[in-house]
Parts: structure tokens; sequence; C-alpha cells
């Protein structure tokens, strides 16, 4: 019998201890978990990618090479709906050319939506792969995600007003490490369930209208703290509820659709302009209409559909009279820069509330 | 003895100081360069301050401090409140312009644009990742046109006839530059032109998708210079006020704010004659490798920062 093989993906926020419970309980796989995004994983990917590529490209790349040598056997690379769909042919040729040897299995050859496609891919993975085993933890991993994406929505949204010393925060990062040991159904319940009840039980120190901003932005970069200089908690710990709707649950799993999205904003702009940015529209200008205290967007440098979606973000700031800060971001080493423009946006966001009252 | 604040600004290029009285009264000021050295230039700048402030009359009651090296300065002279420059100018600007709704601010490396309504900040917006249009960018062509960075600005007015310089980007404006010496433009033309590329280059920049309303206040280094000045006039098509004290709007904020908290505590001038030196040590308890830099006062660790988790974290002495 053929050893099992080892499969790696890139690091993505948290959610690669999802994709280790599909890999680990469903293909019957070993799942390879490299190192914590660092300095080391961005330079690694600089080093080899093309100077001007958006730097989730870069620090994807890092990343792979990172799980190659923690021993990774077989790279997985996600489809994409911009240049994303591109980045995993010329990943693997990188890595190729850099010598490495391994087996990959690029997503965006398979995505054709026909399930025959994905039977195919998941044979090739794992030739004995038990199809109905792995249908029922597809759902535990959906669920997985969801609780990810839920459990860190209402921490971002409560961890800026702790009253205690630290609690919210360990409790957060405890729930993180507890999901990527989880083996089974069961577990993932209670630990979510767990998570929650502590969370909720942790005295918050919160006025009744804290100051509420939220952050659209570009899949990865708004996505992945490391990418983002922890923005969301730097914000939150100035005592700023954060709100972000982008997440893999509502863009992938509970996506409206483009067809369903793109009317309600039809009087903000006419076409589509990239996989995140109707959703983007939609949502800062939700947030707006909310009243809101401030919009943050997020964006790779060179990202263009997030350049795109900018005028439309101003137009929405100048009608609802709504505060934006418009970052970008490359590989930088240093936050000094980030924190001068977010002290100077709470400072503004926090003196404007005051006004108003 | 009545009590005064102190305010500096240790930016990329230039550090400024002031004091100010209870009525916002400049006591003393100074602007020096920071010649990559903000330590050393907050020592002199505070020798400077020292002469000219009337220490039988008054006390230094309250530090603020901004700008980019405010972290590593604040801990320096123990100041009562460190802020980010965007504030600290907000604030300075708005106190002795109440009707402003415009703040034009280029300074060394950065350049921004604050919105302000009814005295309040709304909304602003900084360069980010690109330095193109700020005053480095004028400093480095004022030198490769063999002349000094004050004197660019007079030249500049004399111009009749600007020669159009690519605006995108620095780099591409000054190889445009070279071409159009080499072509024989006239000099002053081409300073003129240097002035209207650094404001095409704002006003795309920093400036785009903004509503400039008047009044427009200009500040930051760059406002002493007029080639900059008729270029913003020209291209905003009002009127564009520079304050006499422009330079030193963020020292003025960060004084006022000083004043503003409730925090007092007495400044030593002493601080001048200690010696501070930092020192980067890699943390290499994790590949991630956050550089932490500790200040010591003499052999004395006062502070440090740096690190990104507790790791990391160092405590002072």
């Amino acid at each position: 019998m053929k050893t099992q093989r080892k499969i790696a993906f890139p690091r993505y926020a948290e959610y690669n201890c999802a994709l280790k419970y599909f890999v680990e309980q469903g293909l019957d796989a070993t799942y390879i978990l490299q190192p914590a995004l660092t300095r080391r994983t961005e330079e690694l990917g600089a080093k080899y990618s093309p100077d001007f590529v958006c730097t989730p490209f870069k620090t994807l790349l890092g990343s792979m090479i990172e799980s190659l040598e923690a021993g990774a056997d077989t790279l997985f690379m996600t489809h994409g709906f911009c240049r994303l769909g591109y980045f995993g042919e010329l990943q693997e040729q990188i890595l190729r050319d850099l010598g490495y040897s391994f087996d990959f299995l690029n997503l965006a050859e398979h995505s054709t939506g026909k399930k025959k496609d994905w039977v195919r891919a998941i044979k090739w993975v794992n030739p004995r792969a038990n199809l109905g085993k792995l249908t029922l933890r597809a759902r535990d991993t959906i669920k997985m995600v969801q609780y990810l994406d839920q459990v860190t929505s209402f921490y971002y949204e409560n961890c800026g007003f702790d009253a205690s010393s630290g609690e919210y925060q360990k409790t957060y990062q405890q729930f993180i490490s507890a999901m990527y040991t989880v083996t089974s159904k069961r577990e993932i319940e209670t630990v979510y369930q767990r998570t929650m009840d502590r969370l909720r039980r942790i005295p918050l120190d919160k006025p009744a209208h804290p100051l509420r901003v939220g952050v659209v932005g570009e899949l990865y970069t708004v996505m992945d703290p490391f990418s983002n200089l922890e923005l969301e908690q730097k914000l939150a710990d100035m005592g700023v509820e954060i709100h972000r709707w982008m997440t893999l649950t509502n863009r992938l799993i509970h996506y409206p659709g483009e067809k369903n999205l793109n009317p309600e904003i039809r009087d903000l702009c006419t076409y589509e302009m990239g996989p995140t940015s109707t959703a983007n529209i939609w949502c800062a200008r939700k947030y707006a209409q909310q009243g809101f205290d401030g919009l943050i967007h997020i964006k790779s440098a060179s990202c263009t559909p997030e350049i795109d979606i900018m005028p439309v973000l101003q137009n929405i700031s100048t009608d609802y009279k709504i505060p934006l800060l418009c970052l970008t971001y490359d590989a930088q080493t240093s936050d000094v820069g980030l924190m001068t423009r977010l002290e100077a946006f709470y400072d503004m966001i926090d003196a404007k509330k005051r006004m108003r009252r | 003895m009545k009590q005064a604040y102190l305010g500096i600004d240790v930016g990329s290029i230039s550090t400024k100081g002031v004091i100010i009285n209870e009525d916002n009264q400049i006591l003393s000021s100074s602007y020096i360069w920071t010649e990559g050295d903000p330590i050393g230039a907050v020592k002199r700048l505070l020798r400077l301050l020292e002469e000219d402030f009337p220490k039988d009359t008054y006390t230094v009651m309250g530090t603020g401090v901004t700008g980019s090296a405010r972290k590593l300065v604040g801990t320096i002279v123990g100041a009562t409140i460190v802020k980010n420059e965007i504030t600290a100018h907000a604030v300075g600007t708005t106190t002795f312009y109440p009707n402003v709704r415009t703040i034009l601010e280029i300074g060394g490396q950065d350049s921004k644009i604050i919105l302000v309504e009814n005295g309040v900040a709304v909304d602003y917006a900084m360069n980010t990742l690109c330095a193109a249009g700020t005053g480095a960018f004028l400093s480095s062509q004022a030198k490769r046109l063999g002349m000094e960075v004050e004197e660019i600005g007079g030249y500049a007015l004399r111009s009749q006839h600007p020669t159009p310089i690519a605006a995108r980007c620095t780099v591409f404006a000054e190889s445009d530059l070279v071409h159009k010496i080499q072509m024989g433009h006239p000099r002053e033309d081409i300073i003129a032109g240097v002035c209207r590329a650094v404001v095409a280059n704002y006003l795309n920049n920093v400036g785009k998708g903004k509503k400039i309303l008047s009044p427009v206040v200009f500040q930051g280094g760059v406002s002493k210079n007029a080639g900059v000045v008729a270029a913003f006039e020209d291209a905003l098509g009002c009127k564009v006020f520079v304050d006499q004290n422009g330079h030193l709007m963020g020292a003025l904020g960060a004084a006022i704010l000083a004043r503003r908290s409730r925090v007092r505590r007495a400044f030593d001038f002493a601080v001048e004659d200690l010696e501070f030196h930092t020192r980067e040590s890699p943390c290499g308890r994790c590949p991630n490798n956050c550089e932490i830099i500790c200040v010591y006062q003499g052999d004395r660790l006062i502070d440090a920062w740096g690190n990104r988790c507790d790791q990391g974290a160092v405590t002072p002495d």
C-alpha cells in the first residue's frame, strides 16, 4: 500500500484548521501544518516572485515553500475569481524551477462546477477515499468555517471592551488552538459552544453607543491578520467595535451571488469589477446606512478590482458623511505608519461622534 | 510663575519645537534639520528653545510630542502626551483658523489632506507606500539643478512658461526633468514645472476624490515654497492661506494638546545634557525576528518596543 499523502495548503488566516480536519478525517491523508506566517515567509515569497505581483501571491508562495520544508509532498492551491485563478499555475512552475519535487493539485483545473470533476480530483488525491464519509466530513468542514467566522466576528466586535485583564484574547486564542486539534463533529460543536459561553460570561466595559467601524477590502489581505498588520486588533484595542462582512462564510458559503447583489448597488455602479467588489460596495453602504462611525478599505498594492471600487467608496463616504480610510499594503516590515493612520482615524471619528451628541 | 507648554514635532527631514503660554502665544520656537539623528536633533532643538524662553516668568508644565519619531522622542523628554501628526496638525490649524475647511500639508516624506467641518476633522488621507510629490523630491531636484531648496520657490515665480513635467511618479518625473534640461528648457521654467508636478501629484493622489473647499490652508515645510503655493492657487482656483508659522503647525498642535490634557509634569531642560542611545536587537524567539528597539539613558534601559507578541517583551529597568 502506498503511504499516505502529506498534504499542505498555504496559510490563510486561521482557515487551515478546517482544511486540516477535511484532509485528515475526510480524505484519510496526512495534513502538514507549516509554521504561522512570519517575516521569513514574506521574504522567501518575495525573493522568488515577480516583483510587481500582488502581495498575497508572495505570501502564499512563501508559505508553500515553508510547507515543503516541513515535509509536505502534495500541495493544494485554490482557484479564484481574479488573478488568483492563475496563481497556482505560476507558483507550481516557480517551485519546480527551484528544484522541489511534489504533487500539485490546482483546484482551478477542477472547479468546473461538475461533480465528476471534483470526484476525479478526490480520486487523484486518494484512490481509496470513501465518498460517503467524505461528504459528511465536508459538511463538518463547512460548519467549522462558519464557527470560526462567527467566533472571530464576535471577538472583534467586543474584544476592545474587555474589562478583565486579557481574558477575551486568551479565550479566543485557546479556541483557535483547539480548532486545530478537533477530530470529530462532536468536538467541533463542543469547542464552539464552550468558547461562546466563556466569551459571553467575560465582563465587558462597553458604552451604549460605542464607535463602530466597518472593514471592507480584498479577499486575502482583509482576512489575514498577519498581512494587514493586525489592523483589527489594533483598532479594537483603542476601544472600537469592528465589523467585517468579508469572511469565507459570507463570500463562499452564503454569498447572495452577483445576480442578487448587483441590483442593490446599481445606483452606485453598473458593472461587476472583480470577485469582491460588488460585495464590498454593497457592504460599505450597508455600514453607512446603519450609522457606522467609519469605513476602512484594505487592499494589497496593485489589486486592480479593489482600486476600481475606491471612487465608489468615496461617493458613499460623501453621501453618508462617513469617514473613509483607504490602506494599501505591500511587503512592509514596520507598522509605525499604520499606527499613525489608525490613531488619527480614531481621533477623528471620536471627535466627530462627541460633537454630534 | 505662569504655565507654559512645549510642543515638539520630529519629522523625517526637520525637527520643530515651540513653547506657548495659556493663550497660545509663542514664547520660543525653533526649526532645524533632523539629519537622520532624531535624538541629537531634539537635544539641539531644546538648547535653541531654552535661549529665548523667559524662564523667570514661565515654567513648562506640559510636553506634547508628535511626528514620525514621536515614540522615541516622547520617551526621552518624558512627554505628557504623544499624538500622531495628523491629529496634531488638525488641532493646530483649527485653533488658529477656526473657519478652515481644507488643510493641505506637504512635509519631507509625507503628504496629507484633512477636511474640516465646524472646526472638527471629518475626513483625511495620507500618502501610503510612496513618497512622490513631497519635500524630499523638491530637495533632490534642487540639488540636481545646483540650488538650495529654499531658493527655488522665488525662482519658479519668474517663469512665464512652466515646463510640463510628468507628475505621476518621482522616478519618471526625474527622468522627464533630465530630458527637459538637456533639451534646453530655461531653468526657471523647469523649476516652475517641478512645483506644478508636485501639486498635480498631490491632487491626484492624496487629494483624489476629496472635495476641496475654501478656506484652504497650506502648511508643512513645502508651504514655504512660493512656487508650490502659486501652483496650488492656480490648480484650485482659490486663495491658499500660508501661515507664517505654517511650518511649526505640528509642534503648535502638540503644545495645544499638552495644554488641553489634564496631565501636568514640570519639564526639565537638563534632558539636553543627558546621554541617550538606542540599540536594535533582533528578537530571535520565532522566525518573525521582530526588531526590538531598546532605549537607554546612560546604562539604564528606559523603554523598549517593536515586539509583535509577549515573547519579545522587554521590561525596562
